[in-house]
């Protein structure tokens, strides 16, 4: 078994490094593009939510603060994303340890409100401090600057292909910090609290430093995919990425997907995105209306064509409530299940 | 005193929103996420029933309670009622997932636009010692009051109120004794359903209607509920007041823009130092 693992992620890795050399079309290197940043945000919501069991609904506010600290400093102080993003990162750091200081003294649904709380904070404070982020006009950034390494332009950032590998040595990074958390020490301190907060500060674990270090490594890595998302986009405004709904997404990529796992938060993104994106394009629609199922004239057909394309947030509803009902360790928890239930037969 | 007393009036209808949520969370311990969206269905069946069959707003709430009061139930049975035993965490997905179904479903069948229903009062007030206050929040203020005078009437007096108190007491206790715990949990998520419709009928002649009004009103819920201590109807009833006072005052000193961040604090505030809230027993 774990041969085949190691396999099937080496391939896996290899065929993702050479699909810009093989696929041209801008819409599948945009939706992997999409799926990277939703990898990244939900793996590190994963650290913080799944392996600690602190479940912040709130996690917009670092993907946020990344994005408007990157274009802030980006569109008004001319420094270049590159270095913007640790500037961003850090800004997500200081924030992270002031809220975690704050929240963390909650426990459970407590918790989760409080973070709520917090990312409406920042929410309704963007939309206010105009003269910083343009309040509810967002800012929108024109051009990227070349990346330069001594005197070479690298990329001009024109095609999606440097995003692309961007967004995947991203990935590349938060997935192997995943490992490492997962297996060190840090790890098993993590899930000792997710497990029972009171039995591990009893075995000496000190609760509210490793809740703030999983806040930390979680808030930095999220912020990195909100920098990563305002260059790619080149515009962002309060309401995409400082929304409870974008929390909720993120949330939602690793519920579905299986919380708590390494691999959880890549086939949720995988599973969402794709969907999302299909309905939000009208693809769904325009097959349904191909393979003759509706009638594009029809009444039915206009008001599919009109509406589906609003509602791509309905999947995810319909898509959590299921899971939770009847999956409740997410798609990969309910196939390794089945797997493992096959093999007992045999 | 113009924003005390309009805060106070808002508060009336805050108060109806926090009662519905408390009411849930003490009988079931669930955190119900779609409490706004359930507010939000309110004001779309309100402003269905005016623009198609004329109904008034304030009478409306007769429909509207008992079909509010029936598809919570629904939801209830067919849905929360299985993760009752579930970590609280799964519960809150589920209650947001149902809210975002609730939301979305809306839009699709109504569009997003945001629509607004004018009735022949909307814009006129009452002058009354100096202080001019919009009429419609007077009459919402009185039904309100009417509505909670009631709910406490039936907790506190009827048998089956008692048997509502009783479950979010000891859920295990009530069984023995006798209480279908089951219905009372049916009943008691209807009922706070059938408020959040209610406070959406009474708040719709003045605000925008729209399929995501229902976040907003959720996160107020919460903060009405965690003010006044979760469970706590007297307290979701203060707790619902204060917020009115706390936006209506906090928007005339901070300007309209940064109320929301006024009651944001508060509510941090209140969660740091007495999280049982302000009439919460507190947890040994």
């Amino acid at each position: 078994m774990k041969y085949v693992r190691v396999a099937f992620i080496t391939l896996l890795a290899g065929v993702l490094v050479v699909l810009p050399l093989y696929v041209e079309s801008t819409y599948a290197l945009h939706m992997m593009i999409l799926i990277f940043i939703n990898v990244l945000v939900g793996s590190s919501w994963n650290i913080l939510g799944g392996y600690t069991g602190q479940y912040s609904v709130g996690h917009a506010a670092y993907f946020g603060i990344g994005a408007y600290t990157t274009m802030i400093l980006m569109q008004f102080k001319q420094v270049a994303p590159w270095w913007g993003v640790w500037a961003g990162c850090g800004m997500a750091l200081a924030i992270a340890i002031v809220i975690g200081w704050i929240c963390f003294r909650l426990r459970g649904p407590y918790f989760v409100l409080a973070s709520i709380a917090v990312a409406e904070i920042f929410r309704v404070s963007a939309l206010n401090v105009k003269n910083l982020t343009n309040g509810a006009e967002g800012i929108l950034v024109t051009e990227v600057p070349p990346l330069k390494f001594g005197g070479t332009v690298i990329t001009d950032w024109s095609t999606k292909v440097p995003f692309y590998y961007t967004g995947l040595a991203f990935v590349f990074v938060i997935i192997v910090v995943s490992a490492l958390v997962y297996r060190s020490k840090l790890g098993y301190y993590f899930q000792a609290i997710r497990e029972d907060q009171d039995a591990a500060h009893s075995l000496g674990i000190n609760p509210t430093l490793y809740k703030n270090t999983a806040l930390a490594i979680s808030a930095v890595f999220t912020s990195l995919a909100g920098s990563l998302y305002g260059v790619y986009v080149g515009f962002i405004d309060p309401s995409t990425v400082l929304q409870l709904d974008l929390s909720v997404q993120i949330v939602m990529i690793c519920i579905i997907g299986g919380i708590g796992t390494i691999a959880g938060p890549v086939v949720g993104a995988a599973l969402l995105v794709p969907l999302s994106e299909a309905l939000r394009s009208n693809a769904i629609t325009d097959a349904l209306i191909k393979a003759g199922v509706v009638n594009a004239e029809s009444k039915v057909g206009a008001f599919l064509k009109e509406n589906l394309a609003h509602a791509h947030v309905l999947i995810y509803g319909i898509l959590v409530v299921i899971v939770i009902l009847f999956m409740p360790e997410g798609v990969i928890g309910f196939f390794r299940k089945g797997i493992g239930r096959r093999w007992q037969r045999s | 005193m113009q924003s005390l007393i309009s805060g106070i009036l808002i508060g009336g209808v805050y108060a109806l929103i926090g009662i519905g949520l408390t009411m849930i969370f003490g009988v079931m311990r669930v955190i119900n996420f779609a409490h706004g969206e359930l507010l939000m269905v309110g004001m779309y069946v309100t402003y269905y029933l005016f623009t198609l069959a004329h109904v008034d707003p304030f009478l409306s709430i007769f429909v509207v309670g008992p079909v509010l009061f029936l598809f919570g139930a629904l939801l209830q049975k067919v849905f929360i009622n299985r993760v009752l035993n579930a970590l609280p965490q799964n519960q809150i997905l589920l209650t947001i997932g149902l809210g975002l179904i609730m939301s979305n479903s809306i839009m699709l069948a109504f569009t997003s636009d945001y629509k607004i229903l004018t009735t022949k009062y909307s814009s006129s007030s009452v002058t009354w010692g100096g202080i001019s206050i919009s009429s419609p929040l007077v009459i919402s203020f009185a039904i309100t009051c009417a509505i909670t005078a009631a709910l406490y009437w039936f907790l506190l007096k009827t048998d089956t109120g008692q048997a509502i108190r009783a479950t979010a007491q000891d859920r295990e206790a009530a069984r023995l004794m006798g209480i279908n715990v089951r219905w009372m949990s049916i009943l008691a998520f209807g009922l706070g359903s059938a408020l959040a419709g209610t406070a959406g009928a009474l708040i719709s002649p003045t605000y925008y209607i729209f399929p995501q009004v229902g976040s907003v009103f959720t996160l107020k819920a919460f903060v009405i509920t965690v003010l006044g201590g979760m469970g706590s109807v007297i307290g979701a009833t203060l707790g619902g007041v204060l917020i009115g006072i706390a936006e209506s005052v906090g928007g005339v000193y901070f300007g309209s823009g940064w109320k929301e961040v006024v009651v944001f604090v508060l509510f941090l505030l209140v969660l740091l130092f007495k999280p049982s809230g302000l009439l919460g027993k507190s947890r040994t």
